[in-house]
């Protein structure tokens, strides 16, 4: 390990980098062996695990999904009957997603109980409620990629809510569906924000998160 | 580091994040996903049949975390619909943006931030009451009033199809679970789940599939859901 490092270091200057990611000290009532209370402080952490998390096994479960009306339910039932691990990894991405929201949750509970939202960390909850949007973007726009009934009726139902938004729910309605009812373009349009606008745009904010809790720090102790 | 020195508790005590601090996120981390792996195994992911647009008697239900949204937009009726879908979240969303601008007091302790803490202990209290509520209306929504008529026909089909494996009474086959008291136990939900796709109780139940109405199947549970 030191010596791969060394030869890294060596040839791309790495040291300040490492420092810059990783060498800051850790408050001690951010430490869970300290005082058990600090596990408060792990839901931010973990929150970010489980997306990793899902990251991984939703790729596993892209190499057999299919986002079409003919094919999604069918390719569904392959990757739960036929593949191997299939329907361990498909019960994994969709627990992993209650348990994310549930730690996102825990961890806005967290900053909210323990005022961290104040200055100077304003314009870091106000990121962090972005995420919270996209999570549950992600929790919207799956529901629907199995294509079974309960997938397609509470998707109909939830376009038809944002349907009654005034002025732009109509048209918001109709781009989401990408018609007047839900079908083909629909299943393609919530598979890809599934897969790659949110995740774009989760990145964006987990960097503008991250980048601000290193510059400031995590807040005091009460 | 100015802002850092001022506010944030990284100073002098502590210890380092890499590796310290780092392998404590680690090990709760592992925990957290042994759990997840756990409850995956043990868990059967829901899949229904495949979704047909014709079929519009279909009444679906959101994922459990929407559950309480769903509950709270059923109070508003007609046209106040907007009110639920749009107004209130939108509030709510800028409630939130302006937080920090809005609470500027130093003070960040909850005891002495009496209605910061209000809001936020009525904001849960009301999240889970509306789950609650919706959990236990979804329970008896979807299926009709039980009758003496649907108890009788039920009582039919099940001496018919479901005796050969399930206790019922003293009689019957000894493959599957005695139903004798299955009405103290379990919702009529869960046994029209339990019917539709056996699967739901353990991945790898023998109970067969047996092909019912939607009728048939409320009528079977109706009888079940009887015998208390
Ligand atoms: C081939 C045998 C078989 C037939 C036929 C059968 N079952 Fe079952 N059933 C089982 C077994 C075995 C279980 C236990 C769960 C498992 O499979 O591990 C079970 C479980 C159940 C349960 C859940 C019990 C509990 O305590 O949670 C219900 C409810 C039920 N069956 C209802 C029915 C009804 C209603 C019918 C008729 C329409 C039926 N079963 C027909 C074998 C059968
Ligand atoms: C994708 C979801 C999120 C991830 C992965 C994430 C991750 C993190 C992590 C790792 C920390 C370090 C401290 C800790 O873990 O408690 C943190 C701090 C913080 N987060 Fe988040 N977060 C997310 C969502 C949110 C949300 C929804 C909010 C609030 C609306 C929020 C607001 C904050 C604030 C203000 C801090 C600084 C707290 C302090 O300094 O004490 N974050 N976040």
């Amino acid at each position: 390990m030191g010596r791969i490092y060394a030869f890294l270091d060596d040839r791309l200057n790495l040291e300040p980098l490492v420092r810059a990611i990783a060498d800051h000290p850790v408050p001690d009532h951010a430490n869970p062996l300290k005082t058990p209370k600090a596990l408060m402080y792990c839901f931010g952490g973990i929150a970010f695990m489980l997306i990793l998390l899902q990251i991984v096994t939703g790729m596993f479960l892209m190499l057999y999904y299919v986002p079409s009306p003919d094919h999604a339910y069918a390719s569904v039932t392959y990757i739960q009957d036929e593949v191997m691990f299939g329907s361990l990894v498909r019960a994994v991405h969709r627990v992993g997603a209650s348990a994310a929201i549930v730690m996102v949750f825990l961890h806005m509970m967290r900053v909210y109980f323990t005022g961290a939202y104040k200055k100077p960390r304003e314009l870091n909850w106000i990121a962090g409620i972005f995420l919270l949007v996209i999570v549950i973007g992600f929790g919207f726009s799956g529901y629907l990629l199995p294509w079974d009934q309960k997938a397609y009726w509470a998707t109909t139902v939830g376009i038809n809510l944002v349907a009654t938004v005034p002025l732009v729910g109509d048209f918001l309605a109709n781009v989401l569906r990408g018609g007047s009812e839900v079908g083909a373009l629909t299943l393609v349009r919530f598979f890809v924000i599934h897969v790659m606008f949110l995740p774009a745009l989760l990145l964006v904010f987990l960097a503008a998160h991250f980048f601000m809790i290193r510059r400031q720090g995590i807040s005091q102790p009460l | 580091m100015t802002t850092a020195d001022k506010t944030s508790g990284n100073g002098h005590s502590g210890h380092p994040f890499y590796p310290d601090h780092l392998l404590v996120e680690g090990i709760v981390a592992v925990i957290v996903l042994l759990a997840i792996l756990l409850v995956s195994q043990v868990w059967q992911v829901p899949l229904e049949e495949m979704a047909s647009p014709s079929d519009t008697s279909y009444v679906p239900r959101p994922e459990w975390y929407f559950l309480f949204y769903f509950q709270l937009l059923k109070y508003f009726h007609g046209p106040l619909i907007v009110v639920g879908t749009f107004v209130l979240p939108l509030l709510l969303f800028a409630a939130l943006v302006l937080l920090p601008f809005l609470d500027r007091k130093p003070a960040r302790g909850v005891l002495q931030r009496p209605r910061s803490l209000t809001a936020g202990v009525l904001a849960i209290a009301a999240m889970i009451l509306l789950t609650v509520v919706a959990y236990q209306e979804d329970d008896s929504m979807k299926l009709p009033p039980v009758t003496d008529q649907q108890v009788a026909a039920g009582k039919d089909i099940f001496y018919r199809f479901c005796i050969l494996c399930h206790k019922m009474d003293g009689q019957g086959g000894f493959m599957a679970p005695d139903l004798t008291h299955i009405g103290s136990r379990s919702g009529r939900t869960y046994m029209e789940r339990v019917i539709i796709n056996p699967k739901i109780v353990s991945p790898s139940s023998i109970m067969s599939i047996v092909p019912l109405s939607d009728a048939e199947r409320h009528e079977v549970s109706a009888y079940l859901s009887r015998k208390k």
